[in-house]
Protein backbone atom coordinates (compact mmCIF):
# COMPACT_ATOMS: atom_id res chain seq x y z
CA UNK A 1 0.00 0.00 0.00
CA UNK A 2 1.28 3.03 -0.80
CA UNK A 3 0.60 6.42 1.14
CA UNK A 4 0.17 9.45 -0.93
CA UNK A 5 -1.35 11.91 1.41
CA UNK A 6 -0.58 11.44 4.99
CA UNK A 7 2.20 11.97 7.62
CA UNK A 8 2.10 10.96 10.66
CA UNK A 9 4.57 10.79 13.15
CA UNK A 10 4.96 9.59 16.43
CA UNK A 11 7.86 12.11 18.32
CA UNK A 12 9.03 10.77 22.07
CA UNK A 13 10.57 13.62 23.92
CA UNK A 14 11.87 14.09 27.40
CA UNK A 15 14.45 15.39 30.00
CA UNK A 16 16.95 13.10 31.74
CA UNK A 17 18.91 14.28 34.56
CA UNK A 18 22.15 13.64 36.44
CA UNK A 19 21.45 14.84 39.99
CA UNK A 20 25.17 13.58 41.53
CA UNK A 21 26.90 16.28 38.35
CA UNK A 22 23.85 19.01 38.72
CA UNK A 23 23.58 18.42 34.36
CA UNK A 24 20.57 18.09 32.81
CA UNK A 25 19.19 16.82 28.99
CA UNK A 26 16.32 17.09 26.91
CA UNK A 27 15.59 14.65 24.29
CA UNK A 28 13.61 14.21 21.05
CA UNK A 29 13.20 10.78 19.13
CA UNK A 30 11.31 10.37 16.15
CA UNK A 31 10.04 6.68 16.59
CA UNK A 32 7.06 6.35 13.66
CA UNK A 33 6.62 7.78 10.54
CA UNK A 34 4.28 7.52 8.03
CA UNK A 35 5.28 9.44 4.99
CA UNK A 36 3.67 10.31 1.48
CA UNK A 37 4.71 8.17 -1.27
CA UNK A 38 6.19 5.49 1.58
CA UNK A 39 5.37 1.98 1.27
CA UNK A 40 4.46 2.23 4.97
CA UNK A 41 5.48 2.87 8.73
CA UNK A 42 9.26 4.01 9.04
CA UNK A 43 11.03 4.42 11.85
CA UNK A 44 13.91 7.06 12.84
CA UNK A 45 16.70 5.65 14.85
CA UNK A 46 18.28 9.76 15.83
CA UNK A 47 17.70 10.81 18.99
CA UNK A 48 18.43 14.43 19.12
CA UNK A 49 19.87 15.32 22.63
CA UNK A 50 20.43 18.54 24.12
CA UNK A 51 21.65 19.93 27.27
CA UNK A 52 19.44 22.16 28.97
CA UNK A 53 20.64 24.60 31.51
CA UNK A 54 17.12 25.11 32.55
CA UNK A 55 17.33 21.39 34.31
CA UNK A 56 19.66 21.40 36.96
CA UNK A 57 20.01 19.34 40.02
CA UNK A 58 21.43 20.02 43.04
CA UNK A 59 25.15 18.75 43.33
CA UNK A 60 24.94 16.95 46.48
CA UNK A 61 24.02 12.89 45.67
CA UNK A 62 20.16 13.22 47.22
CA UNK A 63 20.04 10.13 49.21
CA UNK A 64 21.68 11.93 52.43
CA UNK A 65 18.77 14.73 52.74
CA UNK A 66 16.63 13.39 55.02
CA UNK A 67 15.06 14.90 57.77
CA UNK A 68 15.42 13.69 61.36
CA UNK A 69 13.56 15.12 64.56
CA UNK A 70 14.28 13.73 67.48
CA UNK A 71 12.86 14.48 70.98
CA UNK A 72 11.09 17.51 70.12
CA UNK A 73 9.49 19.17 73.35
CA UNK A 74 8.24 22.85 72.94
CA UNK A 75 6.00 24.72 75.70
CA UNK A 76 4.50 28.04 74.13
CA UNK A 77 2.95 30.59 76.68
CA UNK A 78 3.31 28.03 79.54
CA UNK A 79 1.34 25.21 77.28
CA UNK A 80 3.12 22.24 76.21
CA UNK A 81 2.40 22.02 72.69
CA UNK A 82 4.69 18.78 71.22
CA UNK A 83 5.75 15.93 73.74
CA UNK A 84 8.92 14.20 72.72
CA UNK A 85 7.92 14.58 69.03
CA UNK A 86 10.20 11.97 66.58
CA UNK A 87 10.26 11.34 63.26
CA UNK A 88 11.99 11.43 60.34
CA UNK A 89 11.35 11.93 56.51
CA UNK A 90 13.38 10.35 53.75
CA UNK A 91 14.44 10.87 49.88
CA UNK A 92 12.45 10.17 47.06
CA UNK A 93 9.19 9.45 49.22
CA UNK A 94 6.38 12.07 50.54
CA UNK A 95 5.84 11.58 54.29
CA UNK A 96 2.34 13.11 54.94
CA UNK A 97 2.61 14.87 58.28
CA UNK A 98 -1.19 14.34 59.98
CA UNK A 99 -3.57 15.30 62.24
CA UNK A 100 -6.18 17.52 63.56
CA UNK A 101 -5.73 21.27 63.57
CA UNK A 102 -3.99 22.06 66.28
CA UNK A 103 -2.30 18.98 66.79
CA UNK A 104 1.23 20.84 66.64
CA UNK A 105 1.76 20.22 62.81
CA UNK A 106 2.98 23.86 62.57
CA UNK A 107 4.70 24.35 65.38
CA UNK A 108 7.11 20.88 64.66
CA UNK A 109 7.75 22.30 61.21
CA UNK A 110 8.83 26.05 62.33
CA UNK A 111 11.08 24.45 64.89
CA UNK A 112 12.49 22.14 62.17
CA UNK A 113 13.15 25.51 59.79
CA UNK A 114 14.98 27.09 62.75
CA UNK A 115 11.94 29.96 63.15
CA UNK A 116 10.94 28.38 66.97
CA UNK A 117 12.83 26.84 69.34
CA UNK A 118 12.23 23.60 71.46
CA UNK A 119 12.81 23.27 75.01
CA UNK A 120 14.67 20.38 74.25
CA UNK A 121 15.03 18.16 70.81
CA UNK A 122 16.96 18.17 67.79
CA UNK A 123 15.63 18.90 64.64
CA UNK A 124 18.13 18.38 61.51
CA UNK A 125 18.30 18.59 57.61
CA UNK A 126 21.18 16.07 56.29
CA UNK A 127 22.62 15.80 59.94
CA UNK A 128 22.49 19.44 60.40
CA UNK A 129 20.21 22.35 62.43
CA UNK A 130 18.49 24.76 59.47
CA UNK A 131 20.00 27.30 61.32
CA UNK A 132 23.48 26.21 60.43
CA UNK A 133 22.80 25.63 56.87
CA UNK A 134 24.90 27.81 54.22
CA UNK A 135 22.68 29.37 51.55
CA UNK A 136 19.67 27.09 52.89
CA UNK A 137 17.28 27.73 49.88
CA UNK A 138 19.28 25.60 47.58
CA UNK A 139 18.77 22.29 49.91
CA UNK A 140 15.53 23.58 51.56
CA UNK A 141 12.17 24.76 50.08
CA UNK A 142 9.69 25.70 52.72
CA UNK A 143 6.29 26.76 52.46
CA UNK A 144 4.37 28.35 55.00
CA UNK A 145 1.60 30.16 55.98
CA UNK A 146 0.52 33.04 53.49
CA UNK A 147 3.17 34.02 50.48
CA UNK A 148 5.58 35.10 52.99
CA UNK A 149 5.57 38.57 51.08
CA UNK A 150 5.33 42.28 52.15
CA UNK A 151 1.54 43.60 50.54
CA UNK A 152 3.56 46.26 48.92
CA UNK A 153 5.61 44.37 47.14
CA UNK A 154 5.15 42.88 43.46
CA UNK A 155 5.28 39.03 43.21
CA UNK A 156 8.73 39.34 41.01
CA UNK A 157 10.52 42.05 43.59
CA UNK A 158 9.78 39.78 46.06
CA UNK A 159 11.04 36.56 44.72
CA UNK A 160 13.77 38.63 43.52
CA UNK A 161 14.63 40.12 47.17
CA UNK A 162 14.84 35.95 48.04
CA UNK A 163 16.62 35.24 45.37
CA UNK A 164 19.41 37.58 46.39
CA UNK A 165 20.03 36.61 49.84
CA UNK A 166 21.19 33.06 48.70
CA UNK A 167 23.24 34.14 45.37
CA UNK A 168 20.77 33.19 43.32
CA UNK A 169 20.30 35.28 40.34
CA UNK A 170 17.45 37.08 39.27
CA UNK A 171 16.53 35.20 36.23
CA UNK A 172 15.05 32.53 38.94
CA UNK A 173 12.24 34.59 39.93
CA UNK A 174 10.24 34.44 36.63
CA UNK A 175 11.47 31.27 36.31
CA UNK A 176 9.62 29.90 39.47
CA UNK A 177 6.68 32.13 38.25
CA UNK A 178 6.03 30.23 35.73
CA UNK A 179 6.38 26.99 37.07
CA UNK A 180 2.88 27.98 39.72
CA UNK A 181 1.60 29.80 36.65
CA UNK A 182 1.81 33.09 38.16
CA UNK A 183 3.47 34.90 35.43
CA UNK A 184 0.98 37.04 34.55
CA UNK A 185 0.74 38.72 37.73
CA UNK A 186 4.75 38.62 38.21
CA UNK A 187 4.12 42.66 38.32
CA UNK A 188 1.03 42.61 40.64
CA UNK A 189 1.31 43.50 44.38
CA UNK A 190 1.47 40.45 46.79
CA UNK A 191 -1.26 42.38 48.88
CA UNK A 192 -3.93 42.15 46.03
CA UNK A 193 -3.44 38.54 45.53
CA UNK A 194 -6.18 35.94 46.11
CA UNK A 195 -5.49 33.12 48.88
CA UNK A 196 -4.90 30.63 46.02
CA UNK A 197 -2.82 33.27 44.36
CA UNK A 198 -0.69 33.68 47.56
CA UNK A 199 -0.29 29.99 47.96
CA UNK A 200 1.70 29.59 44.70
CA UNK A 201 3.58 32.79 45.21
CA UNK A 202 4.49 31.42 48.64
CA UNK A 203 5.45 28.13 46.82
CA UNK A 204 7.31 29.81 44.21
CA UNK A 205 9.70 31.15 46.75
CA UNK A 206 10.11 27.75 48.22
CA UNK A 207 11.33 26.65 44.65
CA UNK A 208 13.74 29.72 43.95
CA UNK A 209 16.81 27.34 45.13
CA UNK A 210 15.79 24.20 43.22
CA UNK A 211 16.17 22.36 46.60
CA UNK A 212 16.24 18.57 47.60
CA UNK A 213 13.97 18.91 51.03
CA UNK A 214 10.39 20.03 50.04
CA UNK A 215 8.64 21.22 54.02
CA UNK A 216 4.63 22.31 53.20
CA UNK A 217 2.38 23.24 55.36
CA UNK A 218 -1.10 23.02 54.50
CA UNK A 219 -0.02 23.10 50.87
CA UNK A 220 -3.50 22.57 49.42
CA UNK A 221 -5.04 25.29 51.48
CA UNK A 222 -6.78 27.86 49.59
CA UNK A 223 -6.57 25.97 46.39
CA UNK A 224 -9.06 25.43 44.07
CA UNK A 225 -9.37 21.92 42.72
CA UNK A 226 -7.22 22.20 39.76
CA UNK A 227 -4.63 23.53 41.82
CA UNK A 228 -5.39 20.46 44.96
CA UNK A 229 -4.24 18.55 41.22
CA UNK A 230 -1.77 20.33 39.79
CA UNK A 231 0.13 20.26 43.59
CA UNK A 232 -0.80 16.54 43.35
CA UNK A 233 1.58 15.76 40.61
CA UNK A 234 3.90 18.03 41.84
CA UNK A 235 4.42 16.60 44.92
CA UNK A 236 4.85 12.97 43.49
CA UNK A 237 7.09 14.36 40.83
CA UNK A 238 9.10 15.71 42.85
CA UNK A 239 9.56 12.62 45.27
CA UNK A 240 9.93 10.90 42.00
CA UNK A 241 12.64 12.56 41.37
CA UNK A 242 14.36 11.89 44.46
CA UNK A 243 13.36 14.36 46.61
CA UNK A 244 12.04 14.72 50.24
CA UNK A 245 8.90 15.54 50.40
CA UNK A 246 7.48 16.71 53.95
CA UNK A 247 3.55 17.91 53.53
CA UNK A 248 1.48 18.55 56.58
CA UNK A 249 -2.19 18.24 56.21
CA UNK A 250 -5.42 17.67 58.16
CA UNK A 251 -7.15 16.57 55.29
CA UNK A 252 -7.00 12.67 55.57
CA UNK A 253 -8.62 12.09 52.26
CA UNK A 254 -5.89 14.29 50.13
CA UNK A 255 -2.73 12.38 52.23
CA UNK A 256 -3.82 9.38 51.40
CA UNK A 257 -3.47 9.99 48.02
CA UNK A 258 -0.12 11.07 47.78
CA UNK A 259 1.49 9.64 50.84
CA UNK A 260 4.51 7.25 50.60
CA UNK A 261 4.74 7.36 54.57
CA UNK A 262 2.57 8.65 57.24
CA UNK A 263 3.46 10.54 60.67
CA UNK A 264 0.30 11.12 62.91
CA UNK A 265 0.20 13.67 65.19
CA UNK A 266 -2.45 14.20 67.79
CA UNK A 267 -2.32 16.44 70.83
CA UNK A 268 1.34 16.99 70.16
CA UNK A 269 2.62 13.62 70.63
CA UNK A 270 3.16 11.45 67.67
CA UNK A 271 0.67 9.13 67.86
CA UNK A 272 1.54 6.81 64.96
CA UNK A 273 4.47 6.42 62.35
CA UNK A 274 5.40 4.60 59.30
CA UNK A 275 4.27 3.26 55.52
CA UNK A 276 1.09 4.31 54.79
CA UNK A 277 -0.07 0.81 53.89
CA UNK A 278 1.00 -0.08 57.27
CA UNK A 279 -1.06 2.86 59.12
CA UNK A 280 -3.70 2.15 57.52
CA UNK A 281 -3.25 -1.26 58.76
CA UNK A 282 -7.03 -3.29 58.58
CA UNK A 283 -8.76 -0.09 58.58
CA UNK A 284 -10.79 0.42 55.36
CA UNK A 285 -8.80 3.98 55.22
CA UNK A 286 -6.55 6.51 56.88
CA UNK A 287 -9.58 8.40 57.81
CA UNK A 288 -10.56 5.00 59.47
CA UNK A 289 -7.23 4.24 60.99
CA UNK A 290 -7.19 8.08 62.25
CA UNK A 291 -10.27 7.70 64.16
CA UNK A 292 -9.19 4.77 65.74
CA UNK A 293 -6.01 5.59 66.70
CA UNK A 294 -7.42 8.63 68.43
CA UNK A 295 -10.46 7.28 69.39
CA UNK A 296 -9.61 6.97 73.11
CA UNK A 297 -9.39 10.74 73.73
CA UNK A 298 -11.81 11.12 71.38
CA UNK A 299 -14.75 12.69 72.54
CA UNK A 300 -16.90 15.79 70.58
CA UNK A 301 -15.60 16.47 67.40
CA UNK A 302 -15.13 20.12 68.36
CA UNK B 1 28.04 39.25 53.42
CA UNK B 2 27.80 41.11 50.40
CA UNK B 3 24.90 39.34 48.80
CA UNK B 4 22.52 39.55 52.28
CA UNK B 5 23.84 43.56 52.30
CA UNK B 6 22.41 43.69 48.77
CA UNK B 7 19.53 41.61 49.36
CA UNK B 8 18.50 44.17 52.21
CA UNK B 9 18.99 47.30 50.36
CA UNK B 10 16.67 45.45 47.59
CA UNK B 11 14.03 45.10 50.34
CA UNK B 12 14.14 48.29 51.81
CA UNK B 13 14.36 50.39 48.87
CA UNK B 14 11.29 48.37 47.13
CA UNK B 15 8.81 49.80 49.76
CA UNK B 16 6.67 52.44 48.94
CA UNK B 17 6.78 53.31 52.45
CA UNK B 18 10.77 54.10 51.98
CA UNK B 19 10.41 56.47 49.61
CA UNK B 20 8.37 58.11 51.18
CA UNK B 21 10.78 58.68 54.16
CA UNK B 22 13.66 59.45 51.20
CA UNK B 23 11.72 61.67 49.59
CA UNK B 24 10.55 63.49 52.95
CA UNK B 25 14.08 63.30 54.65
CA UNK B 26 15.94 64.82 51.29
CA UNK B 27 13.28 67.81 50.73
CA UNK B 28 12.35 68.86 54.22
CA UNK B 29 15.13 70.93 55.18
CA UNK B 30 16.10 72.55 51.57
CA UNK B 31 12.55 73.60 51.49
CA UNK B 32 12.07 74.80 54.66
CA UNK B 33 14.82 77.20 54.34
CA UNK B 34 13.28 78.68 50.97
CA UNK B 35 9.99 79.37 53.21
CA UNK B 36 11.96 81.09 56.11
CA UNK B 37 14.45 82.72 54.07
CA UNK B 38 12.54 86.27 54.15
CA UNK B 39 12.22 85.82 57.98
CA UNK B 40 16.01 84.59 58.43
CA UNK B 41 16.50 87.69 56.34
CA UNK B 42 14.87 90.24 58.94
CA UNK B 43 16.12 88.79 61.88
CA UNK B 44 19.70 89.01 60.47
CA UNK B 45 19.09 92.90 59.72
CA UNK B 46 17.65 92.93 63.48
CA UNK B 47 20.74 91.49 64.41
CA UNK B 48 18.13 88.93 66.70
CA UNK B 49 19.95 85.63 65.26
CA UNK B 50 21.70 84.08 68.04
CA UNK B 51 24.73 82.09 66.22
CA UNK B 52 24.57 82.81 62.81
CA UNK B 53 27.13 79.87 62.33
CA UNK B 54 23.45 77.53 63.49
CA UNK B 55 22.07 78.90 60.36
CA UNK B 56 20.81 76.15 58.13
CA UNK B 57 22.48 73.49 60.80
CA UNK B 58 19.14 73.86 62.42
CA UNK B 59 16.73 73.41 59.95
CA UNK B 60 18.34 69.97 59.12
CA UNK B 61 16.52 68.56 62.26
CA UNK B 62 13.00 68.97 60.73
CA UNK B 63 14.26 66.73 58.59
CA UNK B 64 14.84 63.66 60.56
CA UNK B 65 11.34 62.63 59.72
CA UNK B 66 13.01 60.89 57.01
CA UNK B 67 16.02 58.72 58.54
CA UNK B 68 12.91 57.93 60.95
CA UNK B 69 10.80 56.50 58.90
CA UNK B 70 13.65 54.09 57.37
CA UNK B 71 14.79 53.30 60.89
CA UNK B 72 11.02 51.89 61.48
CA UNK B 73 10.37 50.18 58.58
CA UNK B 74 13.03 48.41 58.11
CA UNK B 75 11.86 46.11 60.85
CA UNK B 76 8.29 46.78 61.02
CA UNK B 77 7.92 45.93 57.26
CA UNK B 78 8.70 41.98 58.48
CA UNK B 79 6.07 42.34 61.26
CA UNK B 80 3.32 43.57 59.40
CA UNK B 81 0.43 41.22 58.01
CA UNK B 82 1.23 40.05 55.01
CA UNK B 83 -2.68 39.94 54.12
CA UNK B 84 -6.25 39.44 55.27
CA UNK B 85 -6.66 35.55 54.63
CA UNK B 86 -3.55 35.14 56.69
CA UNK B 87 -3.38 37.31 59.75
CA UNK B 88 -0.72 35.20 61.27
CA UNK B 89 1.68 35.24 58.18
CA UNK B 90 4.70 37.84 58.18
CA UNK B 91 7.82 39.04 56.06
CA UNK B 92 9.81 37.75 58.48
CA UNK B 93 9.02 34.37 58.14
CA UNK B 94 10.61 34.26 54.38
CA UNK B 95 13.61 36.30 55.75
CA UNK B 96 14.23 34.07 58.23
CA UNK B 97 13.82 31.01 55.87
CA UNK B 98 16.24 32.78 53.72
CA UNK B 99 18.82 33.98 56.04
CA UNK B 100 18.67 31.62 59.16
CA UNK B 101 21.72 33.30 60.61
CA UNK B 102 20.04 36.54 62.86
CA UNK B 103 22.73 37.93 64.09
CA UNK B 104 24.55 38.22 59.93
CA UNK B 105 20.65 39.43 59.17
CA UNK B 106 20.52 42.22 61.51
CA UNK B 107 24.44 43.12 60.47
CA UNK B 108 23.11 42.93 56.72
CA UNK B 109 20.05 45.11 57.82
CA UNK B 110 22.23 47.80 59.69
CA UNK B 111 24.51 48.13 56.80
CA UNK B 112 21.96 48.74 54.46
CA UNK B 113 20.07 51.34 56.67
CA UNK B 114 23.06 53.06 57.17
CA UNK B 115 24.14 53.40 53.65
CA UNK B 116 20.83 54.69 52.46
CA UNK B 117 20.65 56.71 55.62
CA UNK B 118 24.27 58.01 54.99
CA UNK B 119 24.05 59.03 51.59
CA UNK B 120 19.92 60.62 52.32
CA UNK B 121 22.08 62.83 55.19
CA UNK B 122 24.92 63.61 53.15
CA UNK B 123 22.71 65.22 50.02
CA UNK B 124 20.40 66.68 52.14
CA UNK B 125 23.08 68.28 54.00
CA UNK B 126 24.97 69.56 50.97
CA UNK B 127 21.76 70.83 50.04
CA UNK B 128 20.27 72.80 52.80
CA UNK B 129 23.82 74.23 53.37
CA UNK B 130 24.36 75.48 50.12
CA UNK B 131 20.62 76.88 49.76
CA UNK B 132 21.86 78.92 52.97
CA UNK B 133 24.77 80.33 51.86
CA UNK B 134 23.36 81.26 48.40
CA UNK B 135 20.28 83.03 50.12
CA UNK B 136 22.32 84.19 52.97
CA UNK B 137 26.08 84.52 51.88
CA UNK B 138 27.98 87.13 53.68
CA UNK B 139 25.76 86.49 57.04
CA UNK B 140 25.85 83.07 57.47
CA UNK B 141 29.80 81.84 57.39
CA UNK B 142 30.39 78.40 55.71
CA UNK B 143 30.10 75.64 58.35
CA UNK B 144 33.50 73.50 59.35
CA UNK B 145 33.51 70.00 57.84
CA UNK B 146 33.42 68.85 60.98
CA UNK B 147 30.12 70.03 62.11
CA UNK B 148 29.11 68.89 58.42
CA UNK B 149 30.35 65.20 59.24
CA UNK B 150 28.67 65.46 62.88
CA UNK B 151 25.30 66.57 61.57
CA UNK B 152 25.52 63.23 58.49
CA UNK B 153 26.37 61.78 61.72
CA UNK B 154 23.31 62.49 63.66
CA UNK B 155 21.41 61.64 60.85
CA UNK B 156 22.69 57.91 60.49
CA UNK B 157 22.55 57.38 64.04
CA UNK B 158 18.72 58.60 64.96
CA UNK B 159 18.00 56.29 62.12
CA UNK B 160 19.99 53.57 64.24
CA UNK B 161 17.97 54.43 67.18
CA UNK B 162 14.80 54.16 65.19
CA UNK B 163 15.52 50.92 64.22
CA UNK B 164 16.69 49.84 67.54
CA UNK B 165 13.31 50.68 69.36
CA UNK B 166 11.26 48.84 66.60
CA UNK B 167 13.28 45.72 66.86
CA UNK B 168 12.49 45.93 70.45
CA UNK B 169 8.96 47.12 70.29
CA UNK B 170 8.41 44.77 66.71
CA UNK B 171 5.48 47.40 66.12
CA UNK B 172 6.39 50.60 64.44
CA UNK B 173 3.68 52.57 65.35
CA UNK B 174 4.48 53.09 68.86
CA UNK B 175 8.19 54.25 67.86
CA UNK B 176 6.97 56.19 64.55
CA UNK B 177 4.12 58.07 66.23
CA UNK B 178 7.02 58.83 69.17
CA UNK B 179 10.14 59.58 67.51
CA UNK B 180 8.23 62.25 64.70
CA UNK B 181 6.34 64.33 67.78
CA UNK B 182 9.41 64.46 69.71
CA UNK B 183 11.53 65.44 66.25
CA UNK B 184 9.01 67.96 64.84
CA UNK B 185 5.75 68.66 66.96
CA UNK B 186 6.96 68.98 70.21
CA UNK B 187 10.04 68.02 71.59
CA UNK B 188 9.49 66.47 74.93
CA UNK B 189 12.85 65.60 75.47
CA UNK B 190 13.60 69.26 75.42
CA UNK B 191 10.21 69.85 77.76
CA UNK B 192 11.93 67.12 80.23
CA UNK B 193 15.37 69.12 80.22
CA UNK B 194 13.49 71.75 82.13
CA UNK B 195 12.37 69.57 84.97
CA UNK B 196 15.64 67.75 85.30
CA UNK B 197 19.17 68.36 84.12
CA UNK B 198 19.21 64.53 83.52
CA UNK B 199 17.03 64.56 80.44
CA UNK B 200 19.76 66.69 78.60
CA UNK B 201 21.46 63.45 78.09
CA UNK B 202 18.79 61.82 76.40
CA UNK B 203 19.72 61.00 72.96
CA UNK B 204 18.09 63.56 70.93
CA UNK B 205 18.75 66.37 72.98
CA UNK B 206 22.88 65.40 73.76
CA UNK B 207 22.98 63.84 70.03
CA UNK B 208 22.09 67.70 68.30
CA UNK B 209 24.99 69.18 70.31
CA UNK B 210 27.39 67.56 68.01
CA UNK B 211 26.66 69.97 65.36
CA UNK B 212 24.60 72.95 66.98
CA UNK B 213 26.03 75.68 69.09
CA UNK B 214 25.90 74.47 72.89
CA UNK B 215 24.24 78.15 73.33
CA UNK B 216 20.17 77.30 74.09
CA UNK B 217 20.73 74.17 76.13
CA UNK B 218 20.83 73.84 79.80
CA UNK B 219 23.66 71.65 80.38
CA UNK B 220 26.16 72.35 77.86
CA UNK B 221 27.50 69.01 76.33
CA UNK B 222 30.63 69.29 74.13
CA UNK B 223 30.56 67.76 70.48
CA UNK B 224 32.37 64.68 71.03
CA UNK B 225 31.17 64.02 74.36
CA UNK B 226 27.54 64.40 72.92
CA UNK B 227 28.27 62.05 69.91
CA UNK B 228 29.48 59.56 72.71
CA UNK B 229 26.18 59.78 74.83
CA UNK B 230 24.19 59.76 71.44
CA UNK B 231 26.23 56.67 70.31
CA UNK B 232 25.94 54.58 73.68
CA UNK B 233 22.32 55.47 73.52
CA UNK B 234 22.26 53.59 70.44
CA UNK B 235 24.49 50.59 71.02
CA UNK B 236 22.57 49.80 74.35
CA UNK B 237 19.12 49.59 72.36
CA UNK B 238 20.66 48.00 70.00
CA UNK B 239 22.26 45.12 71.94
CA UNK B 240 18.88 45.03 73.41
CA UNK B 241 17.07 44.30 70.26
CA UNK B 242 19.19 42.00 68.93
CA UNK B 243 18.92 39.69 72.04
CA UNK B 244 15.73 39.75 72.05
CA UNK B 245 15.74 39.19 68.29
CA UNK B 246 18.13 36.42 68.19
CA UNK B 247 15.67 34.74 71.44
CA UNK B 248 12.18 34.92 70.10
CA UNK B 249 9.94 32.64 68.59
CA UNK B 250 9.05 34.32 65.61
Amino acid sequence: MAITSTLITTVTTGTALDRAVGRGWAFTSLTLALRPGSDGPWTDSVVRIRERSDVRGPKQLLTQFMITIENVSKIKSRTQILYDVSFEARPGRVTGFLGPNGAGKTSALRILLGLDRPQSGTALIRGRPYRKLDRPLTTVGALLDGSGAHRARTARAHLRWVAASNGLPNSRADEVLEVVGLTGDARKRAGRFSLGMSRRLGLATALLGDPAVLVLDEPVNGLDPAGIRWMREFLKNSAAQGRTVLVSSHLMGELAEIADDVIVINKGRVVIHGRLADVTGGHRTLEDAFFALTAAEAGSPW
Amino acid sequence: MVRLIRAELRKLLGLPTAWIGLVLGTLTAPVIVLLNAPYTRRAIAAGTLTDPSDLGMRDLGVGLIGPIILGVIVVSSEYTSTGPDTPGARQLTATLVAVPDRLRLLVAKTTALVLVVAVQATVTTAATLTLTQVLHGIHAPAPAPARVAAAILYWTLTALLAYAITLITRNGIVPLTLLIINSSVVSVSYLLTKVTDLASYLPDIAGAQMFIGTAGFPVEIAPVTAGMVMTAWVVALLGLGAVLFQRRDV
